[in-house]
């Protein structure tokens, strides 16, 4: 296993505590990012992307032009108005950026397929028990199936691109919760396993010295086999037919998501379509060779 | 170019309205979803059409409107927007902050102005008119429908030098809607029409405006001297009467208002606008086949077998087909049943 990437906070005397780690800085405004590179840059560590969370709508973030070619991950509660978006459409498309958009309010949905259609690389945040799992599934279509060029939508592109994959493969990552690949910090240099168990303070380590190599501690190495349990347990998620690219992320509140094996069982429909699609037009190009 | 209509509702009620089997009055009534525009932008696009109209109803009516104007243009479509000019403050607001700053080739709005003496409007109609006029003259043409024979276009001169519209006139012919009550030129007096649109020559030179005639004109009302005028003022080919295509906002798509009963088809049964023309094209074969235009003489007349001339509007021929014994092909018959139904 490689050293996986950290996921920490814009802190100067934090970025000093450790080397040679791939970095996904987390700010809550655009104003820092070029401080915020410098200083990680200065750490000896490189970029892997600048995580901007902001309470303000897409449409009222003013990108600058030295935000071009930094690798950009913007959570945002909407995208706003467009005619508000209209105006800087063209600056926000020039960046390397992946807009997140949580589902939880339904016209967030409508603005995934917005921007992805005007070609902003945007990503579905979903499974917070709220979630609308026929909106999602239309949305999921929509993102592979399309013919129209639009941008990706996140994680529907990422599952039919990798799926089905020959060994666990987790589409958290795209959510930056994969343990296999980020480990979250707090100020202090305190580890988590997840962004969510970071919110809890439920930290497996007090730095990443404590960790060593990943794949030989403990915590990580349990939660990288935890998929195991659902077999060893009975548990209703190892039925599900959805099971194959679901992972049973959503089984802590299954009651709440009644509609999330649907909704993952007609996402292996989509991979199977897409991939039928992609041999279709593979088929096509040795006629034209 | 299709048609899209953004909502049904509608704040004006021309006695000549042929879009009225589709609206529902000012508040109300359908409105096309983003989803759907979407769907209907990714159609067009993969069908290889760039331009697109937005109607209505009163297409700035939907609360979207100048988001879905912004959101085509970012696509990569001209649009061309269909609209009376009665805007609301906030919506004129709107216009003014988002769409001032837009190319003229990118934007193009048709404003459908009445004549203030035959068909008056009320002061603040006219108020919101003239504001409207004011801020988006620039990337206006103004457009006139004829439904009664002293019509006249003085008006519509002045306003076009008054607001700096652009020096084009879009001029169609009001036309029968089949199953429905509404001031109309019957067939029989398009001669007249065409001698008094004559008549304002002088002034379509003097104001050096160019005049671009909507569907339905037959050819034969013509003489060779107008048909002269009509070529050196632009108006190439107006004698046609292909399929508009209207996208409703319940995603059914019909051949124009006048027939938008009339083989009306859901979108999603297409896949692509070649589909759509190729349903259509049935339709105006089917009724050409049993009478071919307008009037007799369009019966072997080589301008019409030529494809010069279309022989009028075929919302003319259903009407006449209404007011007949059912003796028509079953295709048709089962068509215009629906309109005798509805009476």
């Amino acid at each position: 296993m490689r050293s996986p990437n950290i996921v920490c906070p814009n802190s100067e005397s934090l970025l000093q505590k450790f080397k040679g780690h791939a970095v996904a800085l987390r700010m809550n405004s655009c104003d820092h990012i070029a401080e915020g590179v410098a200083h990680l840059r200065k750490s000896g560590n490189t970029l892997f992307c600048v995580i901007v969370e902001s309470d303000r709508p897409l449409a009222e973030i003013q990108f600058e032009d030295h935000h071009r070619g930094i690798p950009l991950a913007v959570m945002v509660p909407a995208a706003g108005r467009f005619r508000d978006l209209a105006a800087h459409l063209h600056r926000v498309r020039e960046l390397n950026l992946r807009v997140y958009l949580p589902c939880d309010n339904p016209d967030n949905l409508t603005s995934l397929r917005i921007l992805s259609s005007v070609g902003i690389h945007c990503c579905a945040v979903f499974g917070n028990g709220r979630t609308d799992w026929e909106s999602l599934a239309d949305l999921a279509t929509y993102a592979v199936l399309e013919r129209s060029p639009h941008a990706p939508i996140e994680p529907f592109a990422f599952i039919v691109s990798n799926y089905p994959a020959s060994k666990r493969l987790d589409w958290g990552r795209v959510f930056f919760d994969d343990p296999g690949h980020f480990l979250h910090l707090d100020e202090d240099g305190r580890v988590a396993l997840s962004q969510a168990e970071l919110a809890e303070k439920r930290f497996v380590a007090q730095s990443l010295g404590e960790i060593g190599a990943p794949d030989e501690f403990p915590p990580i190495r349990e939660r990288l086999r935890s998929w195991r349990h659902y077999f060893t347990d009975n548990h209703p998620c190892a039925f599900c037919a959805g099971w194959k690219i679901c992972l049973g992320k959503f089984s802590p509140s299954l009651s709440e998501n009644a509609g999330c094996s649907g909704f993952f069982t007609e996402m292996i429909d989509l991979v199977r379509q897409h991939t039928a699609l992609k041999v279709a037009l593979q088929e096509q190009r040795i006629w034209q060779l | 170019m299709a048609n899209i209509l953004l909502t049904s509702s509608c704040n004006r009620s021309c006695p000549y309205c042929f879009a009225r089997n589709e609206i529902s009055g000012p508040s109300g009534g359908q409105r096309l979803s983003w989803e759907n525009l979407i769907y209907i932008a990714d159609f067009l696009w993969a069908s290889g059409q760039r331009k697109v109209s937005l109607l209505g109803g009163e297409p700035t009516l939907h609360p979207q409107c100048g988001d879905f104007i912004l959101y085509l243009i970012d696509r990569g479509f001209k649009v061309t927007v269909f609209t009376n000019g009665i805007l609301s403050p906030s919506r004129l607001k709107e216009f003014r902050r988002h769409l001032t700053e837009m190319p003229l080739e990118k934007l193009d709005l048709v404003c459908n102005l009445n004549d203030p003496v035959l068909t008056p409007a009320v002061p603040q109609e006219m108020q919101r008119l003239n504001s409207f006029l004011a801020v988006m003259g620039p990337w206006t043409r103004a457009g006139f429908n004829i439904y009664r024979l002293d019509f006249t276009l003085d008006f519509l001169f002045d306003h076009i030098n008054r607001f700096s519209m652009k020096r084009r006139l879009r001029l169609g012919i009001a036309h029968p809607v089949p199953g429905s009550q509404g001031s109309f030129i019957p067939t029989q007096d398009l001669r007249s029409v065409v001698t008094r649109l004559y008549s304002f020559r002088q002034l379509f030179e003097t104001y050096r405006i160019s005049l671009r005639l909507d569907c339905g004109f037959p050819l034969c009302k013509f003489s060779d001297q107008e048909l002269g005028w009509l070529y050196r003022s632009g108006s190439h080919s107006p004698f046609g009467c292909g399929p508009a295509l209207d996208i409703a906002p319940d995603m059914t798509a019909y051949h124009c208002f006048p027939l938008s009963n009339y083989k009306r088809k859901s979108l999603f049964e297409f896949n692509s606008l070649e589909e759509i023309n190729k349903h259509f094209s049935q339709l105006r074969d089917e009724i050409r086949t049993e009478i071919p235009g307008i009037y007799e003489e369009c019966d072997g007349c080589h301008c019409r077998e030529g494809g010069v001339c279309a022989g009028g509007g075929m919302c003319q021929i259903v009407c006449r087909f209404l007011g007949e014994a059912p003796i028509r092909p079953a295709g048709i018959e089962d068509e215009i049943s629906k309109y005798r139904m509805s009476k």
